[in-house]
């Protein structure tokens, strides 16, 4: 990357700038409003239907795990808030935007502009649509807080609030690492489904109702269970499994941030090993 | 185009069918399929995965019972291993082949050949299907049984007769992801509708969730649409639900409906043709 020796842009100019790939983007995305109404009543369907066929079956059965429906709900809102978002904001970074791409050569074009990288890729694919999944899964968190037994206190808020930021930052830097991978290969790519999509389902239901070592795995090996599952196992006032300290239940906005900035690390190293496609 | 092919083709368009044309491109499609083994391994690894989450919900949903709806756990992971393993083949997380050959104009050169528009796409979706149930379903159906056990049909009747519904299941599917694609010669951002689509179907053939854990009312709101024959009745012939005369009326009900959805398909081909507009060429 070139812009060796010269000035760094003061934060405040990258966010107005990044602010207006988003308006572009969102006029654009506005020019068929038909279209664009219906992608977004799809896209509010496809988590829509997921969550509908859970809710429309446990009457039957009763409970998942000793978890009633108002605690799967606030498991469940709060994974799909985080990940809603954080697709809303790393669009850019999945890997099959990024490949585009990588694979056409345009990424060359993001090397050749005086502004960072990260800023353009951000910028580059904002998909409005998803705005209704926000609402939805806003929905589905606060029928779950409404549902459970819980006297709220600020201090419960602001672990779930950070809970979510931590999914944030998680899975965010999971796509980043997906969009790195695709500097060197498009085919392991979808690996990264089973860590992400898969990830985000693995935590959307109580992590007691998985086998040992899938349990373990995702607490230890791949932090995931910090997250969501130990915030809200505290909020609702129940101990953390393994022993496991109560205070392991605010790590979720250190765990996330972390593998953050590792993926961006790898980014960087991606980035230098890139090389255009020629054209 | 081969020659041969193409001769064969002009010779069926005069006989209204040409059985072995389409044999052809549904084994080119068949064969197409074993050309990406990565991507088949991951696919793979992924099901697999969300399997072993299927599972995990489930059996935490039976707790101690031992039978919900007819269920029994050990049907409760069959149908998670089935629902893996026809994923792929039956498309139900969404096909846009169609779609985007109608946007692309790509459509033109295909009407160009002589052979039945319908007919083509339906034998090569039916080799992609095919290869897609070998490859990815009966691997899936290999390790559910090593893993957490896999109830079988039972006899070579029950075997027979699952498979015909399978075979069923698979059509009628074609059938309804060909009309939602034909929506692409009405709209240029045919997408929306099919994201619509296949969240509907996933929802309403028993994909998500075996449609007998359904309340009573939407159970039956269901059974007056398409979308059980798609997958569900398979289902319920795998694990032995349906028996005796009732097997044949599932049958029934699936042929009626693939026929209807087949008809609709030809239907809604020919109004869209012709409005068909290709720019360019």
């Amino acid at each position: 990357m070139g812009r060796q020796g010269s000035r760094p842009l003061p934060a405040l100019y990258l966010l107005r700038l990044y602010f207006r790939l988003l308006g572009a983007q969102i006029r654009s995305q506005l020019v068929y409003r038909t279209a664009f109404a219906l992608d977004a009543l799809a896209a509010a369907l496809v988590t829509g239907a997921e969550f509908a066929a859970f809710v429309l079956v446990l009457p039957r059965f009763g409970a998942l795990g000793g978890w009633t429906l108002g605690e799967v709900a606030l498991l469940y809102g709060l994974a799909e808030l985080a990940f809603v978002l954080m697709d809303l904001g790393f669009g850019g970074f999945d890997a099959p935007n990024l490949s585009a791409h990588v694979r056409s050569g345009s990424f060359s074009t993001f090397l050749l502009r005086p502004v960072p990288l990260p800023v353009q890729v951000f910028g580059s694919d904002f998909a409005l649509r998803r705005l209704t999944r926000v609402v939805l899964a806003a929905g589905i968190v606060a029928y779950g807080v409404s549902r459970v037994d819980v006297a709220w206190s600020v201090g419960d808020v602001v672990l779930l609030a950070g809970s979510v930021l931590g999914m944030v930052a998680f899975f965010g830097g999971l796509f980043v690492v997906g969009g790195t991978l695709t500097f060197w290969t498009v085919e392991s790519v979808e690996a990264m489904n089973v860590l992400t999509y898969g990830g985000r389902t693995l935590i959307s239901y109580p992590m007691s109702i998985y086998g040992e070592w899938l349990r373990k795995t995702f607490t230890f090996l791949i932090p995931a269970a910090f997250l969501s599952y130990f915030p809200v196992l505290h909020v609702l006032g129940r101990p953390l499994p393994d022993g496991l300290p109560g205070w392991a239940a605010g790590l979720s906005p250190l765990v996330g941030p972390l593998l953050l900035a590792a993926a961006f690390a790898f980014w960087r190293v991606g980035v230098r090993r890139y090389h255009g496609t020629g054209s | 185009m081969n020659a041969a092919l193409l001769r064969w083709g002009l010779l069926g368009q005069a006989a209204g069918i040409n059985a072995r044309l389409y044999c052809a491109a549904a084994r080119l499609s068949f064969r197409r399929q074993f050309a990406y083994p990565a991507a088949t391994f991951w696919g793979l690894l992924t099901n697999l995965f969300f399997g072993a989450l299927r599972v995990a919900v489930l059996l935490a949903l039976f707790g101690l019972k031992p039978q919900v709806a007819g269920y029994t756990p050990a049907d409760a992971v069959t149908y998670t291993g089935l629902t893996q393993a026809f994923l792929a083949a039956f498309s139900l997380f969404g096909w846009y082949d169609l779609m985007r050959t109608v946007h692309r104009g790509e459509i033109v050169t295909e009407l160009l050949r002589p052979h039945s528009f319908l007919g083509f796409w339906m034998a090569q979706d039916a080799g992609r299907a095919a290869a897609q149930f070998l490859l990815r379903g009966v691997t899936i159906l290999t390790l559910y049984a090593l893993l957490w056990g896999l109830k079988l049909p039972e006899g070579a009747a029950g075997w027979g007769l699952t498979l015909l519904s399978a075979g069923l299941a698979w059509a009628c599917g074609f059938a309804f992801r060909f009309l939602v694609n034909g929506a692409a010669f009405w709209s240029p951002d045919a997408v929306g509708i099919g994201r619509f689509a296949w969240a509907l179907m996933g929802l309403a053939c028993g994909f998500l969730m075996p449609l007998a854990f359904f309340p009573a009312w939407f159970q039956s709101l269901l059974a007056w649409t398409p979308f059980p024959s798609m997958m569900n009745s398979t289902v319920e012939l795998w694990l032995g639900h349906v028996s005796g005369t009732q097997v044949l009326r599932v049958l029934g009900v699936q042929a009626a409906w693939t026929l209807v959805l087949l008809g609709l398909a030809r239907l809604v081909l020919a109004r869209g043709l012709r409005r068909l507009e290709v720019a360019g060429g």
